[in-house]
This record gives structure tokens, C-alpha cells and sequence, in this order.
């Protein structure tokens, strides 16, 4: 009960303290904090999709960065007066073709691990042997 | 009822927790999408990083796109993204190694891409207005379908492409699955 309570209060307090840093870039109403959010989520989403191992972690690392490019344009297009709505339509652009590639993505993951019977793409050594 | 500008007996403005709270909520679980070892794990932080992602897309005046979000992200790819985590899991996955051998260098890339990233920010002058303003659906509708409207139609028949090949590319080949192996 006492390490539940432990580990919920360190876990605040980390969400917190990361949460800090857009409030150091400038807080909700400046445009820096917006563009440095996209950037420490498009970094992550890097990290995952050159480190992991499994093939679906890097599909979902290449949706943390895509989601990162959306968070930059939505900052853009609040900030910009000249570019207003058009900057929520380019988003939800993006929107669909993140479905689309994930579709193509997975299925196509789906379809290696029918032939390998493996989810990592280090064993997908075929064409260097 | 009306609340006030600011969290009752303190000076924080209630935006600012709010934001406080979604970039962080954001940013640890998009750390424990990238970090954790279960990748089932990985799939549910991502749906939490999702949804705090809308929060700060409602913050920052775009409802609809939040709207759009919590559909397109939470409902579809994300269930998506779970369904194929569950047909490609091996009982031995987790136990082994979760990292490429290549993911020190891969750290030292990301971190040296995020300081490139926020010098870049921090020193640029954006154009544009110092307030930000909120985004009409009206206006979003009138934009989508005047000017927008050959992307959208585009963005129609690539989507119904990528469903065709999705399950063109999943499906089983029949005669290969009546072979013994």
C-alpha cells in the first residue's frame, strides 16, 4: 500500500517536472512551447524508431512522429492569423494518410511474420545472406 | 457557476496547470511508448499520449482536429495497432532483448536532433500575432471544402487504395496455407 502510494506520488511528481518544460518555453500562449513539445516528441519517436527491435514498436514510433509534425502545424496555425483554418485542414490531411500508411504498415508486418514467424526486424535477414 | 482566471487561493492561471499537466502526461507516455519492455505496454501509453495530444490541441484553439484525434488516433489506429501487437506476440518476446544493439548511438542521434531542434526555436523570430487565436468549425468546413476540396478527394481515393491493399497484403494465401509445411 505505502509503495503504491510512493510510486503514484513519484510518478506526479515526473509527469510534473516534464510538464515544466513547456511552461519554461513560454507556457500555452506563446508559440515556442507548442514547437518544443513537436520537438521532444518527434526526438522520441526517433529514439524508438532506430532502437527498438520489434517491427510494431517502430510503426508506433513513427506515429509519435507524425503526431509531432501535426502538433508543430496546429501551433503554426493558431499563432498565424494568415494561415487560421487552413492549418486545422492540412492536419486532418495528415490525419488520413497516417490511417492509410498504418493500414499498409501493420498488414504488411502481418504479412512477414506469416512467412519469418518472428515480429523483429533484425531476423528479416533475407536479401543479405 | 463561474470559476475564476486563476486556481482558487493561489496566483496559477488555470491554462497554464492544464498545460502543465497534458505536456507532461504527453511526454512521460510517449517516453514509456519508446522505453518499456512490454510491447502491449507500449501500445496503452500510446493511447494516453494520443488523448493528452487533443488536450493540447483543444488549448491550443483547434477543437476539431482534437475531435478528429481522439476518432482517427484513439479509436482506429491505436485499436489497430493492438490488434497486430496480439497476432504477432510470442510468449518468449518480452523476455528477450527489446533493443537493437545499435541504441546508444541511436540516444546520442535523437538528443543530438532535439538540441538542433530547440536552438532553432529558441532562436528564431516567428511572424505572425503574439495571441493566439481559436479556429472556427465554420471556417474549417469552408476552407476544407473550397480551396481543399481536390486534397480531399485525393485523401478519399488514397484511403480506399490503402484498404484494398491492407487487406489485399493481409489476407491468407489460400493455397499456400493447404501446403503441408
Amino acid at each position: 500500500m505505502i509503495r503504491v502510494i510512493l510510486g503514484s506520488v513519484l510518478a506526479g511528481a515526473f509527469i510534473v517536472g516534464l510538464g515544466l518544460i513547456g511552461l519554461a518555453a513560454g507556457g500555452s500562449r506563446s508559440l515556442n512551447a507548442y514547437l518544443t513539445l513537436s520537438g521532444i516528441l518527434f526526438a522520441i519517436g526517433m529514439f524508438g524508431f532506430l532502437a527498438r527491435r520489434n517491427a510494431i514498436s517502430m510503426l508506433m514510433a513513427i506515429e509519435l512522429m507524425l503526431n509531432a509534425v501535426n502538433l508543430s502545424i496546429i501551433g503554426f496555425a493558431s499563432f498565424d492569423e494568415k494561415l487560421g483554418p487552413s492549418g486545422s485542414v492540412i492536419a486532418l490531411l495528415v490525419m488520413a494518410v497516417a490511417a492509410g500508411e498504418a493500414t499498409v504498415g501493420l498488414s504488411i508486418i502481418l504479412a512477414i511474420y506469416r512467412n519469418k514467424k518472428t515480429p523483429l526486424v533484425d531476423e528479416y535477414d533475407a536479401m543479405s545472406q | 457557476m463561474a470559476i475564476g482566471p486563476t486556481i482558487p487561493f493561489t496566483a496559477i492561471p488555470w491554462d497554464d496547470a492544464l498545460f502543465v499537466l497534458l505536456a507532461g502526461t504527453m511526454l512521460a507516455s510517449g517516453l514509456a511508448v519508446v522505453l518499456m519492455r512490454d510491447i502491449i505496454r507500449c501500445g496503452l501509453a500510446m493511447m494516453v499520449c494520443f488523448g493528452s495530444l487533443a488536450g493540447i490541441y483543444v488549448m491550443a484553439g483547434a477543437p476539431v482536429v482534437a475531435a478528429a484525434q481522439v476518432l482517427v488516433y484513439i479509436g482506429a489506429i491505436s485499436v489497430l495497432v493492438l490488434f497486430a501487437i496480439m497476432l504477432t506476440q510470442t510468449k518468449l518476446a518480452p523476455a528477450r532483448m527489446a533493443f537493437q544493439t545499435q541504441a546508444v548511438p541511436a540516444a546520442i542521434a535523437a538528443v543530438v536532433l532535439l538540441v538542433v531542434v530547440l536552438l532553432a526555436v529558441g532562436s528564431t523570430t516567428w511572424g505572425g500575432g503574439p495571441d493566439r487565436g481559436d479556429t472556427k468549425t465554420t471556417d474549417v468546413a469552408t476552407v476544407l471544402f473550397g480551396p481543399f476540396v481536390l486534397p480531399f478527394e485525393v485523401v478519399g481515393v488514397l484511403l480506399l487504395a490503402a484498404v484494398i491493399g491492407g487487406v489485399f497484403l493481409a489476407k491468407r494465401d489460400r493455397s499456400a496455407a493447404d501446403r503441408p509445411e
